[in-house]
């Protein structure tokens, strides 16, 4: 009864739902920006993720169902199973971790080039960026070769999720650019 | 006297009301004053009876056939370890799950998936978690024969050498010598299963890098009643956590390998079957004291029983018998902590762990009474409709060997992984196997594609994203939800002979069919007394025995229905002198010097109606579950277990049993059941088989004592010598306690006129007591009569 009440709602006001997708490597700050996302202005500690976390948020008029999986090389292969159904990837990069840029990139790439994947917006974090010896927004663009891309909405938002800056920028992104209703 | 002590044989001897004293205080009659005990006393094999109890071994009852050594379930010298491995794993912060110790020696096969399986999805969000999964890990060598799909999936790779090539030889020493088949555990399916406890820690801990260390330890064994380990492994992985090294695995291993359960004696089929049906917690106690007697003689101590009762109140017993026969007392000592645990006397196929079918049913009742969502129509499934109560669509599911996932989104793997095992109970009813074999408890899109390769399987997950890939399952039961959903994606059933068979006969009746009640199938009324008794608080027990006789009835419809389609039936021995057309009158005889050759099995409707209604319901389910796993491995099972198992081929018990619950038979007929069965039923195994269709949970020896009322005086002398025997037999005592003071009287009553001995009407039956009984007898026998 309630649930069709908001889904009237839901239909005048235009409350879109949207399935996300975050991945990217481990530590890059995926569970920090999922828990920012659903916790505002709470501090976060994170440990690992072990398998997936998923949390809904609403945010200007948009339900967003964001699964998080764990990033650690052995368990990515199992990223694939999650695109079924996604209208966004948050890819969320530890902007200091130059060392492992070109993993990042290898691993963007093979999601986004998989068919299921094909009609999804790209949102790119571009992490951490209160650490030292970090990279700036476009230079994660040129690193990820987002250029390359063809057919492709994406964007790169900077952010500290620890502190939660730069988050609801890049959600904000994602629900203005949203399509009315590919939604299943 | 038997407050102060534990169970003594000897103590009982000593007085004289041996038979009926002690052991029967779950008959919950008032105790008719002595007489009856004493009465049964005179009876010549009760006496014989409590002689046995005084003497064992000289083989002086005729009824006790073990007057040869009992052996035990699990021999102090057998070579089967009760747990073969303890795993170590841990979540690494760069690679991911790994496993960090094996004892005592790698486990071998593909390490990083057991090493995942360690380590369930969200562990991260919780402290502590439990699993459970299985390795199709073989004892030998080769295993691609008929499943291979499952043996690729689990363990590809996994043949430890050496390890488990014991336990096939001790198998077939103990077959041999006992007088049944006890290893139906093998019974053509390949190794039995190793099952795998496992917990899972995660600590907090800011010292090291990401804050948190995840630690998992396993238990591997096969033993299916593995949650008995659970405080065991609670106190191991505490300790590794302080000390990570293969030490702290190796006191686990060695403190449960020395486990002793020696003295849980091994019982026949029949007797695990009454045992189970039996709420008496003494019943076969008899097994146990002889365990102890044997090992007491093995230790040169002298026996128990010539001793006087007085000085063994000073010195406690060493070994004491079990409080409930139902489970067997032990203990395993770990770091000097002695821990009690108690395992299951009797080990049924597909009964593994802790589950609770209340629970089950109760998680997928409640939302369907308070709002019930129509299911799409599939004929395997929604036998009874769209509203088909949901634990139904689960069991069809099962019985058709459909793809089933439990989700526990949110949950702890555990609670998802006990919801398969109850699944596999339910839809097993520790009769048909094949279920825990294709069962994965806990499982994570890690193993999707293995998972998907096997055809029919049931699983445990806590991921969502297997909500959003119904193409990956045919029917999803949502815990958190409880509801169950039936794929977009499921195959239609196919189209079969039998389902065109009755189609036309349905055209045929159809106006017959048509008034017919809204529940042919009974399952709806079934589920109604489910949960009428789940309610009441009849406890897991009586719910799991009341899934049971749901499996044996659906088996014994199946027979039925093959019989009437194809004309003979895979599930069926025919006995001897058994005519195989289904026309065949009950109740024949067919050598007429011979009682025992009374015609007619199988399952009995009160008409041909209600037999064709109940058909017709079932067809697609019947027709469904001709194809599975489960019905050729029971047909296996008919042939090498539950036939050879049955002493008495003619007649046949069940079907004439049933005959006298079910019908209104004339005393003719009736009467020569009763005088089939008496013949029938003479040694300690033929009882033990009439025992088994006398549960008492659906009304014991009452329709056998119904004889007694009998207008033949042969038919009533007959049933008393039956009734005397079963009184005499070990387990028969148990229920003829339990039979109501009517027939007892009745009993008594008869045993006089036949013997003709005068003095009996003195021993206790005052005429307070005798008159109104008696009367109530004469009117039960007049009732019988009319009928």
């Amino acid at each position: 009864m309630g649930g069709s009440v908001s889904k009237i709602m839901g239909k005048i006001f235009g409350t879109k739902e949207m399935r996300i997708l975050m991945l990217g490597l481990d530590a890059a700050g995926k569970t920090t920006i999922l828990y920012k996302l659903k916790l505002t202005n709470q501090d976060v500690t994170t440990i690992p993720t072990v398998g997936f976390n998923v949390e809904s948020v609403t945010y200007k008029n948009v339900k967003f169902n964001v699964w998080d999986v764990g990033g650690q090389d052995k368990i990515r292969p199992l990223w694939r199973h999650y695109y079924s159904g996604t209208q966004g990837l948050i890819f969320v990069v530890d902007s200091s971790d130059t060392a492992r840029m070109e993993e990042a990139r290898s691993e963007l790439h093979k999601i986004i080039n998989d068919r299921e994947m094909k009609d999804a917006l790209l949102l790119v974090f571009a992490n951490k960026q209160d650490c030292p010896g970090h990279m700036s927004p476009e230079d994660v663009t040129q690193q990820l070769q987002l250029n390359k891309l063809k057919d492709k909405l994406w964007y790169v938002a900077p952010s500290v999720a620890t502190e939660g800056t730069g988050i609801f920028e890049g959600l904000a992104w994602l629900s203005n650019n949203v399509k009315t209703q590919p939604a299943k | 006297m038997s407050i102060l002590l534990p169970y003594q044989p000897a103590d009982n001897t000593a007085h004289s009301l041996s038979a009926t004293t002690s052991p029967s205080k779950t008959n919950d009659l008032p105790r008719l004053s002595p007489s009856p005990s004493i009465l049964h006393r005179r009876s010549p094999s009760s006496s014989g009876n409590s002689a046995r109890r005084r003497s064992l071994g000289n083989g002086s009852a005729a009824l006790y056939p073990k007057s040869q050594r009992c052996k035990s379930q699990y021999p102090q010298d057998s070579s089967e370890r009760h747990v073969e491995y303890i795993l170590v794993a841990s979540f690494h912060i760069d690679r991911g799950p790994i496993m960090e110790h094996q004892y005592p020696a790698a486990i071998s096969g593909d390490e990083s998936m057991l090493a995942e399986l360690m380590l369930p999805d969200q562990t991260h969000v919780r402290s502590q978690d439990w699993t459970i999964f299985f390795l199709h890990k073989d004892t030998s060598t080769d295993e691609n024969d008929d499943d291979s799909s499952t043996g690729k999936k689990k363990k590809k790779k996994s043949r430890a050498e050496g390890v488990g090539t014991g336990d096939s030889d001790s198998e077939d020493a103990d077959g041999s010598a006992e007088e049944e088949s006890d290893d139906e555990e093998e019974g053509g399916e390949g190794p039995p299963l190793m099952y795998v406890l496992n917990l899972v820690n995660t600590k907090q801990d800011n010292t090291v890098k990401r804050g948190a260390v995840v630690k998992a330890m396993a238990i591997c064994t096969r033993h299916s009643f593995l949650h008995i380990y659970k405080p065991l492994l609670l106190l191991a992985l505490e300790d590794y956590f302080k000390n990570p090294y293969p030490e702290t695995l190796a006191t686990l291993y060695n403190s449960l390998n020395a486990m002793d359960l020696s003295l849980l004696p091994k019982l026949s089929l029949l007797e695990r079957l009454i045992l189970q049906a039996s709420n008496s917690k003494d019943i076969f106690i008899e097994k146990f004291e002889q365990m102890i007697r044997q090992r007491q003689i093995e230790a040169g101590e002298p026996f128990d029983d010539e001793c006087p009762p007085s000085p063994k109140r000073a010195a406690p017993p060493r070994y004491t018998l079990p409080r409930d026969t139902h489970e067997f007392e032990s203990k395993i000592v770990y770091n000097d902590i002695p821990i009690p645990v108690k395992v299951p006397t009797v080990i049924w196929p597909e009964i593994v762990g802790d589950f609770s079918l209340i629970k089950l049913i109760q998680i997928f009742s409640a939302p369907h009474s308070t709002s019930p969502q129509p299911f799409p129509i599939h004929s395997h499934l929604t036998t009874s409709g769209p509203f088909t109560h949901p634990i139904i669509i689960l069991i069809n599911a099962m019985l058709t060997q459909k793809r089933v996932i439990f989700l526990g989104h949110n949950r702890p793997s555990g609670e998802v992984a006990e919801a398969v095992l109850a699944a596999c109970a339910l839809a097993s009813g520790g009769i048909l196997r094949g279920f825990t074999r294709h069962a994965f408890p806990y499982t994570d899109l890690t193993k999707i594609d293995d998972l998907l390769r096997v055809p029919g399987f049931i699983a445990g997950v806590t991921n969502p994203t297997f909500a959003n890939h119904p193409e990956w399952w045919d029917v999803l039961c949502d815990l958190p939800t409880g509801r169950i959903k039936i794929s977009s994606h499921i195959e239609p059933a196919p189209v079969t002979e039998g389902l065109l068979y009755f189609q036309q006969q349905a055209s045929l009746h159809h106006h017959h069919m048509s008034n017919a009640n809204t529940d042919p199938s009974g399952d709806n009324i079934f589920m109604e007394e489910v949960q009428r008794s789940i309610t009441n608080r009849y406890g897991e027990n009586a719910i799991r025995a009341k899934w049971r006789a749901y499996i044996t009835k659906f088996t014994r419809v199946a027979a039925a229905f093959e019989e009437t389609v194809y004309g003979a039936s895979n599930l069926y021995v025919i006995g001897p002198n058994e005519e195989l057309s289904p026309e065949s009158p009950s109740g024949l005889q067919a050598d007429p010097l011979d009682p025992t050759t009374l015609r007619g099995h199988g399952y009995v409707w009160p008409d041909e109606g209600a037999k064709q209604r109940e058909l017709l319901a079932s067809v697609s389910r019947i027709e469904g579950w001709r194809t599975t796993r489960s019905y050729y491995s029971f047909i296996q099972d008919i042939a090498a277990m539950y036939y050879p198992s049955r002493p008495i081929q003619k007649p046949d018990l069940h079907h004439h049993h049933d005959r006298l619950r079910a019908l209104r038979l004339p005393p003719a007929e009736a009467g020569a059941i009763y005088i089939s069965f008496a013949h029938a039923v003479k040694d300690y195994a033929g009882i033990c088989q009439l025992l088994t269709v006398t549960p008492e949970n659906q009304a014991g020896l009452f329709y056998i004592s119904m004889g007694l009322f009998h207008p033949h005086q042969p038919v009533r002398e007959a049933t008393v010598e039956l009734l005397d025997r079963i009184a005499a037999h070990p387990a028969g005592r148990h229920f003829w306690a339990q039979l109501n003071r009517f027939a007892k009287l009745a009993f008594f009553r008869t045993k006089r006129e036949k013997d003709g001995s005068p003095q009996s009407p003195a021993l206790g039956m005052g005429p307070e007591s005798f008159g109104p009984q008696s009367l109530v007898g004469v009117a039960l026998g007049d009732g019988f009569r009319k009928s």
